[in-house]
């Protein structure tokens, strides 16, 4: 009779080579595991900038941030809508990220080198490109040159505060920065006459000039003093999380290249000979699997957000009040910027 | 004497007890340092203080120090600390006269003057800060000139809305003197004081301590100040452009911020006074009518000497308060302390456990600071019991 306990060793020992299998196909991945397990998504966006990030009335979001996030939510949850967002002010943002209060940050937050190397947080594609520039009253000023002896009113510890200040004094020309802790409050004291330019991010101060008192008597200036790419950002650590959030912007980007949009995604499905688009869908490859998410992570997130020139064009392309051309923000075979790797 | 006799004496276990949680306090307190030191390592996020040296890079408008945008993030706190004091200690001085002059209308028996005193006290006194801030800033910018409009003062200062734009000496070389002058007056006044009070106790007359006081203090220095004025050049504002160049600007966010401060602390200061004049006795007064002393006397020598001693602990806490509530001055940009470091420097370099741990060690030095100088004042001015 001793078959039994021998049976039972067999049996311990072959789910622990089991189990060991499984772990090495997939690295863990706390928080691909939490999002899950809560069955929604935490994501951090910015308090209120119409065209990226922006809660109506009826406190329904929008925006080509709040898009990513939905398209993420689809692509781990098969659901656009489980999403739950945290509106974060330029102070707060990194905080929310480090302690792990959302999974990912979305908000036109510029990508540079001292806070990818110091915050403990990794950025993890593209979404936007933004160029820093001013708003200002109409006639007072068509370039940033023109600016000399103004006071400009900007938002404390953003890249515009410190962008500005390089750019004036590498050109001789003095400007008087008065430095807000809030977006808000910087744009209330522009409009109220203590500035007399109000700088930010161009596709942000398309946005912010709607806010203002008489939008019309405002213009956004064309011209940029410098190049503020921006996309969403990870801690760092969990890098099979980083993989999905990654190949999701990609996926966007890719589907708009590949002429796939959230209204022949299923034809495209069903029909489509072109490998590219059948591993994009999850067709075949099993890509979802490998990272731990359902095959059809692709399709959900087009079928339910769109590609990425669906979800510009509503949020701020010039299907929204915010009007902005495509510019560096067309697909790089079009004369922009944006780039996806090969889905192979 | 046993070990277990010591543990029965109440004294010895008293003292156990408070070492012992010290001695957790202290341990739990490591263990939070290291414990967030070791999880920042882990989250890859940057740590210790080395930042401070780093450039900071960013302009500030209104600062005293001679900071430049290539100035470390030490100069930035510095500036910051500065300007936090600047406008607390002028807050806190026009808080004090305007509280007394308040305090004081409000125990008229003019009912219309004690009547408005109250009114403002209670109004000033049940509407939040910020607000009060926010009403002052977008009031005073509001309700100043643009540039092109500015009022012209003597045609040498202009006050507009970005400020009020002053002349800047060249040098400063002769208003050295000129303090170096007043310095002298108000030591020879300090001296001629103490003379003075020696003779009165001997002869039962005091020298014209108010006509020595005039010359000294006020004539002289000001014939120093006006002679130095003179001798110098002076950078005076001109317009160009958007606004006017040169000189030293005076920024609406201080001027906002010192106006919100002072008005709304002085209501406090107010009651305060009221409470410290109605707490000396009557009696007190009577006596001093009594021995043939005038009102003012009155006010000066037996009524306001024994209210210190009731009015000097609120007063310090509404002056610690002053400089806690400097800290609004970031909701309108004035570049203090919060401002600076905890909004600028913090956002640029990401070390929040640093920056609010410098931000809260300094709010504690000062206010642990002031609190320091009133009780030494209070000690000195306390009713010695014998």
């Amino acid at each position: 009779m001793s078959s039994l306990p021998k049976h039972l060793a067999l049996t311990a020992v072959l789910t622990i080579a089991a189990g060991s299998v499984s772990a090495q196909q997939l690295a863990p991945s706390p928080t691909l595991d939490a999002i899950k397990a809560r069955g929604h998504l935490e994501c951090g966006v910015h308090l209120g900038l119409p065209g990226f990030s922006y809660a109506n009335d009826k406190g329904e979001w929008s925006g080509i941030d709040v898009d990513y996030c939905r398209a993420l939510a689809a692509a781990i949850l098969g659901d656009a809508t489980k999403v739950k967002f945290t509106p974060t002010s330029v102070q707060q943002r990194w905080p929310v990220l480090q302690s792990g209060q959302v999974d990912v940050l979305a908000r036109n937050t510029t990508i540079t080198f001292s806070r990818n190397a110091t915050l403990g947080v990794n950025f993890q594609g593209i979404n936007f490109y933004e160029g820093q520039t001013f708003v200002v009253r109409k006639g007072a000023a068509a370039t940033p040159k023109d600016l000399d002896g103004a006071s400009v009113c900007v938002a404390a510890g953003s890249t515009e505060e410190k962008n500005a200040a390089d750019w004036f004094k590498e050109r001789g020309l003095k400007i008087s920065i008065i430095n807000f802790q809030k977006n808000d409050d910087a744009i209330a004291a522009y409009d109220s006459g203590r500035c007399d330019a109000y700088t930010a991010g161009i596709g942000a101060l398309a946005g912010q000039r709607i806010k203002l008192k008489k939008p019309d008597d405002n213009v956004v200036m064309t011209e940029t003093i410098s190049n503020d790419p921006q996309g969403p950002t990870t801690r760092w650590n969990d890098e099979r999380f980083q993989l999905v959030v990654r190949w999701v912007l990609n996926g966007q980007i890719a589907a708009e290249a590949y002429g796939v949009t959230s209204k022949n995604v299923d034809e495209m499905k069903a029909s489509s000979q072109s490998g590219d688009i059948r591993r994009l869908l999850g067709v075949e490859g099993g890509f979802g699997a490998m990272m731990g998410i359902p095959n059809d992570w692709m399709y959900q997130a087009i079928k339910q957000v769109g590609n990425y020139a669906e979800s510009y064009e509503r949020t701020v392309g010039l299907g929204s009040p915010l009007k902005l051309a495509r510019g560096k923000n067309e697909l790089w075979t079009k004369g922009g910027a944006l780039f996806s790797p090969p889905f192979q | 004497m046993s070990l277990a006799a010591a543990l029965r004496d109440r004294k010895v276990r008293d003292v156990i007890a408070q070492a012992a949680v010290a001695v957790s306090l202290v341990a739990l307190l490591v263990y939070f340092v290291r414990n967030a030191s070791q999880n920042m390592v882990k989250a890859g996020i940057a740590s210790g203080f080395d930042f401070l040296w780093r450039q900071a890079g960013i302009d500030i408008p209104f600062q005293l120090t001679g900071y430049t945008s290539a100035s470390s993030i030490l100069g930035l706190l510095w500036v910051g600390i500065v300007n936090t004091l600047l406008v607390s200690a002028v807050a806190i001085v026009a808080a004090t006269v305007l509280g007394f002059a308040i305090g004081v209308a409000r125990l008229s028996r003019n009912a219309m003057l004690s009547g408005i005193a109250g009114a403002y006290v209670e109004f000033a006194r049940n509407i939040p800060l910020l607000f009060f801030v926010l009403i002052w800033y977008f009031g005073v910018v509001a309700s100043l000139p643009a540039p092109r409009a500015s009022l012209a003062l003597f045609g040498v200062a202009f006050l507009n809305n970005r400020g009020l734009t002053m002349p800047l000496p060249n040098a400063t070389g002769g208003f050295v003197w000129a303090l170096l002058v007043l310095a002298a007056g108000i030591v020879a006044q300090v001296a001629l004081l103490a003379v003075s009070r020696r003779r009165q106790a001997r002869t039962g007359h005091a020298l014209p301590l108010g006509l020595t006081g005039t010359l000294l203090v006020v004539a002289l220095p000001m014939l120093a100040l006006t002679v130095a004025a003179f001798g110098t050049g002076w950078d005076i504002p001109v317009l160009r452009g958007f606004n006017y160049r040169g000189g030293f600007v005076l920024v609406p966010e201080f001027v906002a911020l010192f106006a919100a401060l002072s008005t709304y602390t002085a209501a406090f200061v107010a009651e305060i006074v009221r409470a410290g004049i109605l707490a000396v006795p009557g009696g007190q007064i009577e006596a001093a009518k009594a021995i043939g002393l005038r009102p003012g006397q009155i006010l000066r020598l037996v009524t306001i000497p024994q209210a210190m001693r009731v009015m000097v602990p609120p007063l310090t806490s509404q002056y610690l308060n002053v400089v806690k509530n400097s800290s609004f001055g970031a909701a309108i940009a004035y570049p203090d302390v919060v401002s600076l470091f905890m909004g600028s420097a913090l956002n640029n370099t990401g070390q929040a456990i640093e920056i609010v741990a410098i931000t809260l060690a300094l709010y504690l030095a000062i206010s642990l600071a002031v609190s320091a100088s009133m009780n030494a004042y209070n000690a000195r001015t306390a009713l010695v019991t014998r």
